[in-house]
C-alpha cells in the first residue's frame, strides 16, 4: 500500500504517494526524474546520493522517503540559483575536480555541508569532512583543493 | 615545432560543467518509458553442472514479463581473443555468480522476488583455486574441456601447454643465453612475490538498457569503455549481424579496463528481444564484486644473477595469473603482463614464462595498468632485495641497470622516447630521498621508497576520426573514444583546436554512438590520445585538404599557400586576404540553411593503425611488439605502526613521461588518481574467498580509500617529463595506467626503510606487516 508523501525539493513542493520500503535515492531519481544523485552502493558506504536535508548531509539510500515527509532537501540540482554556479560547482571546475563525474554531485553536496558549518576549513578538516564520499578517479587531491578554494570564494 | 595555442595548455574539461550540475547523462541514471526490470538468478556453485531448471513458479508471479536461460540464446560464445564464454550458463557453471536464469519485469522488486521462485538442480564438481594447482598435469578439475576447440583471435592467437589442461594461454620470452648468464653471475638471488584479487569499484556500477527496435534493430544503452569491442561480443555472443546492432556509450561512471567486456548487454538485449519492450539490467554493487571482471591475482617467480657490482646479467620470471572461470581479456593480459618485465631495465640474458590459468573464480580481464602492475610489483621488489644482499642503495642499483635510449629491450626492440631517468631523479629529490628522516612519534616509525614503472600500450591498433566544418566556423568532432573520466574529450578537442587554430570552446565533440561515430579500439591501454589523437590529427588535414580546395578559388590562391584560424582559411603571409567558413556555403531558397555547391558537406575522416610487428612465438622477439612505453617513478613517505602493523602513506611523489602533455593538469588527474588507487592495492585491497564465493562483496568489507588515506594537496605531488615520441600526436604517448604500477613497490620499500622488514605480498595488509613484524622480533 502506498502513503502519501510531501517532499520539499529545491524548494520546489511535491505531494506524491510512496511505498514504505522506498528510500529516498529511489524517489529523488525515479519519481522526480533528478538523477543528479547518483546510485552506487546502497548500503550508505560510497556516498554517490549524498544530499542535503534540514541543512544535514545524508545518504538518502539510507533515508526512507517517508523519513523525508517534511523536510527540506537540496539536490546537486538546486545547488546553483538563477543560473548561477554555486562557488563549490565552479571551483570543481577551476581546479579540475571532476573525472568520471559519478561521484561529484554527492562529493559537492557533502562539501557544501561541511562549509555551511565550518566555513574556513583546514586541508585536514576538509579530508576528515569528505571521507563518507567515496571517489575512485581523483585519489581526492583536486576535489580537497577546490572545496578550499571555493571556501576562500565563500568568504570574501 | 612552432607555438602551440591549445595543445601543452590546461583548458578545463569539457565534461565538467554537465558533471558539476547533475545533468550529464549516465546510464544508470536511464529510465524509459514502459521498460522493464532484470535481475539475474546466479550459480551458488564455483564449479557444477546444471541438471535441470524449472521457472514455472517464477512465471506465474504477477509483473513477471519474461524469463531468459542459454535455451533461448544461441549456443555460441563471446570472449575477447579465445571465444570461451556463454552470455548465460550453458550446462555448466564455473563460477559463484555466474548467470543462470534472468527475469525481466514490471519492477525490481517483482524480478527480484521472482529469482526466489526459480529452482535449478546443480550436480557439484570439484572446484579449483590455487593457480599453482590447477596449473598441474592432472588437476582436480578440467575447467573447459573443450579449450581445443574454441575459436580464438588470429590476431593475436593464444598458446596452450599440452600438460597443463587448465592453461588458456602460454607466452614466452627468450633473450640472450640464460644458462651463460647465470654463470657469469657471482650472485643468484630467486623469490616468490604475489598479488591479490581487486576489484575496480568504479563509482557507476555496470549497467545497460536495451530495447529491441521494430525492424529487428537492437539498440543499446550501456556504461563502457570499448564502444566498438561491445558491439562486437554482442553480435558474438546473439549471432546478429553488425548493421543489426547499435550502442550508445554517454557518459561512464569510472572504467579503469572493468567495462570492456559484456556483462549486462546481452542479457539486457536477450530479454528486450523476448519481451519487446525495453530492459533496464543494472548490476548491485554485490554483483560488481561477484560477476564483472578483476584484477588476476598473482604468483611470480624471480631468479636474477647478478655482479658483485649490482649489474644484472641473467634473470628467469615465471608469471602465474589466476584466470577464474572464463579467459575474456585475460588472454591478452598473459602476453601483455610480460611488458613489465620489459619496458625499464637492462637483461642481457632473459627468459620469460606466463601463463593464465582456469580456475573456478570470477572472471581475470583488465584492470588499469593490464599485468604489469603484478609483474612490475615482482620486479621492483626483486631488484630492491639484490640491493639488501650486494649492500648497494636499491637507487644506485636501479641506475646501474636502467635501458638506455636506442638500446634494444629483451623483447628485441630499440628503446626511444625512454624517460625512467629523469622521473627517477626528480623523485629522489622531491621525495627528500637522501635527507634525514623524519623523527619517530612512539611507534610510529618513518621512511621511505622509491618504486619504478614502466607501461606498453598495445599494438597492432586503430582508432578513426571524423571531422565536420560547420558554417559558422565550428569545428565537429565525431569520436568512439570512450570518456569514462581520463578526459578523452577535452584532450581530443583540444588536439582538433590546435589543428584548426580555433579556441578550444570551438570544437564540438560528438561522441560514442555506432551509428554516428567511427570505429575505436576502446579507452583502454593508456591508448587514446595517442592512437585517437592520431587519428583526430589526421582527419583534421583530411578535412582542410577539402577546406583549402573549396577557398582557393575565392582567394585566387592555390590550396598550399592557405592556412586556417579562427573560422576562415587565410592566404599565407596576408592576413587581409580571408574567407569565413559560412561564406563557402550558399545560402538556399526560404531559411532552410545553407549548402555547399559541392561535396555536401566539409567533412574529413581518417584513421591511424598503429603497426606491429609479429613477434615469434617461442622467443616474443620482435621489432616492434608495442606502440609505447609509458615511463615513472613514485616516492612514497610512510609511517609504520611497530607495535599494530598500520601503515600511513604521508607523502607520495610521482613523475611520469607521457611523451608530452597535451593538458597538464588532466595529466595530474590522472597520476593523482594513480596514487589513490595505488595506495588502494597496496594497503588495503583483496577480495576475500570461502569455496569460490566472495566474503567481502561491499564497501563495509572491502576497503577501499578514502580521502583520509589518501595525503591531501600539501603532500601529494605531480612532475610531468616530456620524452617526446616520434609517433605520437605532438609528441604524446598515454599516462592513464602508469602510476599505479609503481605506488605499491614505494610503499614497499618505504615499510623495509621505516621499521626493517621486506613484504612480498600485495596489499601489505596491516596483519602481513605485524606478522613480518613478528617473525623480524623472533
Amino acid at each position: 500500500m502506498k502513503y502519501p508523501l510531501k517532499l520539499h525539493v529545491n524548494q520546489r513542493t511535491y505531494n506524491l504517494e510512496v511505498y514504505p520500503s522506498q528510500n529516498l535515492r529511489d524517489v529523488l531519481r525515479e519519481e522526480l526524474g533528478l538523477t543528479g544523485t547518483k546510485e552506487g552502493c546502497s548500503t550508505g558506504n560510497c556516498g554517490a546520493c549524498t544530499v542535503i536535508m534540514n541543512g544535514m548531509s545524508v545518504k538518502s539510500c539510507l533515508i526512507l522517503a517517508l523519513q523525508a515527509d517534511g523536510k527540506e532537501i537540496l539536490t546537486v540540482e538546486g545547488l546553483s540559483t538563477n543560473g548561477q554556479l554555486h562557488p563549490l560547482q565552479e571551483s570543481f571546475i577551476d581546479k579540475q575536480a571532476v573525472q568520471c563525474g559519478y561521484c561529484t554531485p554527492g562529493m559537492l553536496m557533502s562539501a557544501k555541508a561541511l562549509l555551511d558549518q565550518n566555513p574556513n576549513p583546514t586541508e585536514e578538516e576538509v579530508r576528515d569532512g569528505l571521507h563518507g564520499n567515496i571517489c575512485r578517479c581523483t585519489g581526492y587531491v583536486k576535489i580537497v583543493e577546490a572545496v578550499l578554494d571555493a571556501a576562500e570564494k565563500i568568504g570574501q | 615545432m612552432s607555438e602551440l595555442n591549445v595543445v601543452g595548455k590546461s583548458v578545463k574539461r569539457y565534461d565538467a560543467l554537465e558533471k558539476v550540475t547533475g545533468k550529464a547523462p549516465f546510464v544508470y541514471d536511464m529510465f524509459l518509458p514502459d521498460m522493464l526490470w532484470a535481475k539475474v538468478l546466479r550459480s551458488p556453485y564455483p564449479h557444477a553442472k546444471i541438471i535441470k531448471i524449472d521457472t514455472t513458479e517464477a512465471e506465474k508471479l504477477p509483473g513477471v514479463v519474461g524469463i531468459l536461460t542459454a535455451a533461448d540464446l544461441p549456443k555460441t560464445n563471446h570472449g575477447a581473443g579465445l571465444i570461451d564464454e556463454p552470455t548465460m550458463a550453458i550446462d555448466r557453471v564455473r563460477f559463484v555468480g555466474e548467470p543462470v536464469v534472468a527475469v525481466a519485469a514490471e519492477s525490481e522488486d517483482i524480478a527480484q522476488e521472482a529469482l526466489t521462485l526459480i529452482d535449478v538442480e546443480y550436480e557439484e564438481l570439484p572446484g579449483v583455486f590455487d593457480p599453482e594447482i590447477a596449473m598441474q598435469t592432472n588437476p582436480p578439475s578440467i575447467i573447459h574441456p573443450d579449450l581445443r576447440s574454441y575459436s580464438f583471435s588470429p590476431v593475436v592467437p593464444p598458446a596452450f601447454d599440452d600438460d597443463k589442461p587448465n592453461v588458456y594461454n602460454h607466452y614466452k620470452i627468450r633473450h640472450g643465453n640464460l644458462e651463460a648468464g647465470f654463470q657469469q653471475a657471482d650472485v643468484v638471488i630467486e623469490n616468490r612475490f604475489t598479488t591479490a584479487m581487486m576489484q575496480h569499484c568504479q563509482m557507476e556500477p555496470h549497467v545497460a538498457v536495451a530495447r529491441a527496435e521494430v525492424n529487428g534493430d537492437i539498440t543499446v544503452w550501456t556504461s563502457a569503455q570499448t564502444i566498438y569491442g561491445i558491439k562486437q561480443m554482442l553480435c558474438d555472443a546473439l549471432q546478429m549481424s553488425s548493421s543489426k546492432v547499435r550502442v550508445i556509450v554517454p557518459y561512464v561512471g569510472g572504467g579503469y579496463g572493468g567495462k570492456v567486456e559484456i556483462k549486462t548487454e546481452a542479457i539486457a538485449v536477450g530479454l528486450a528481444m523476448k519481451t519487446r519492450r525495453p530492459v533496464r539490467f543494472a548490476f548491485t554493487r554485490e554483483e560488481v564484486f561477484t560477476s564483472a571482471s578483476v584484477r588476476h591475482p598473482s604468483v611470480i617467480y624471480v631468479k636474477d644473477g647478478v655482479k658483485k657490482d649490482g649489474t644484472l646479467v641473467a634473470r628467469e620470471v615465471k608469471v602465474i595469473l589466476n584466470g577464474g572461470a572464463y579467459s575474456a581479456y585475460g588472454y591478452l593480459t598473459v602476453r601483455n603482463a610480460s611488458f613489465g618485465a620489459v619496458g625499464t631495465y637492462k637483461v642481457p640474458n632473459f627468459k620469460l614464462d606466463s601463463y593464465g590459468v582456469y580456475t573456478n573464480l570470477p572472471i581475470g580481464g583488465a584492470f588499469r595498468g593490464f599485468g604489469s602492475n603484478q609483474v612490475c610489483w615482482a620486479i621492483e621488489c626483486q631488484m630492491d632485495r639484490i640491493a639488501d644482499h650486494l649492500n648497494i642503495d636499491p637507487v644506485e642499483l636501479r641506475r646501474k641497470n636502467l635501458l638506455s635510449e636506442g638500446e634494444i629491450n629483451v623483447s628485441g626492440e630499440t628503446t626511444h622516447s625512454y624517460g625512467t631517468k629523469e622521473c627517477l631523479e626528480k623523485v629522489v629529490e622531491e621525495i627528500g630521498y637522501n635527507q634525514p628522516k623524519g623523527e619517530s612519534k612512539g611507534p610510529w616509525k618513518r621512511g621511505r621508497g622509491i618504486g619504478l614503472a614502466n607501461k606498453y600500450s598495445i599494438a597492432p591498433t586503430s582508432s578513426c576520426a571524423i571531422i565536420k566544418l560547420h558554417d559558422d566556423g565550428y569545428v565537429e568532432l565525431r569520436t568512439s573514444a570512450d570518456e569514462m573520466g581520463q578526459g578523452s574529450r577535452t584532450v581530443l578537442a583540444q588536439i582538433a583546436a590546435e589543428e584548426f587554430n580555433v579556441e578550444f570552446d570551438k570544437v564540438k565533440v560528438v561522441a560514442g554512438d555506432t551509428l554516428i561515430t567511427p570505429y575505436d579500439q576502446g579507452s583502454i591501454s593508456s591508448r587514446t590520445t595517442y592512437n585517437t589523437g592520431n587519428a583526430v590529427r589526421l582527419a583534421c588535414e583530411d578535412a582542410k585538404r577539402q577546406l583549402f580546395k573549396q577557398a582557393a578559388k575565392k582567394l585566387e590562391a592555390p590550396p598550399e599557400k592557405l592556412e586556417t584560424a579562427n573560422g576562415r582559411v587565410f592566404v599565407k603571409g596576408s592576413p587581409d586576404r580571408s574567407i569565413a567558413f559560412g561564406d563557402l556555403f550558399i545560402p538556399t531558397m526560404f531559411a532552410s540553411g545553407k549548402v555547399l555547391k559541392q561535396g555536401a558537406e566539409l567533412l574529413g575522416k581518417a584513421t591511424w593503425y598503429q603497426f606491429a610487428s609479429a613477434e615469434d612465438k617461442e622467443t616474443g622477439q620482435g621489432t616492434r611488439v608495442v606502440a609505447f612505453y609509458i615511463h615513472g617513478a613514485t616516492g612514497a613517505e610512510v609511517e609504520v605502526n611497530e607495535e599494530t602493523g598500520e601503515v600511513r602513506v604521508i607523502k607520495a611523489v610521482s613523475a611520469f613521461d607521457m611523451g608530452k602533455a597535451i593538458n597538464p593538469e588532466l595529466c595530474e588527474q590522472q597520476i593523482e588518481g594513480g596514487i589513490g588507487m595505488g595506495i588502494g592495492a597496496a594497503l588495503y585491497e583483496e577480495m576475500a574467498f570461502d569455496n569460490g564465493a566472495v566474503l567481502n562483496p561491499n564497501f563495509m568489507d572491502y576497503k577501499i580509500p578514502t580521502s583520509r588515506e589518501i595525503p591531501g594537496p600539501s603532500n601529494v605531488k605531480s612532475f610531468i617529463v616530456e620524452a617526446n615520441h616520434p609517433d605520437g600526436p605532438f609528441g604524446a604517448k598515454g599516462i592513464g595506467e602508469g602510476v599505479t604500477i609503481s605506488v605499491g613497490p614505494a610503499i614497499q620499500a618505504a615499510i623495509n626503510d621505516a621499521v626493517g622488514i621486506r613484504l612480498g605480498d600485495m596489499p601489505m595488509t596491516r596483519e602481513r606487516v605485524f606478522q613480518a613484524l613478528s617473525r623480524k622480533k623472533a
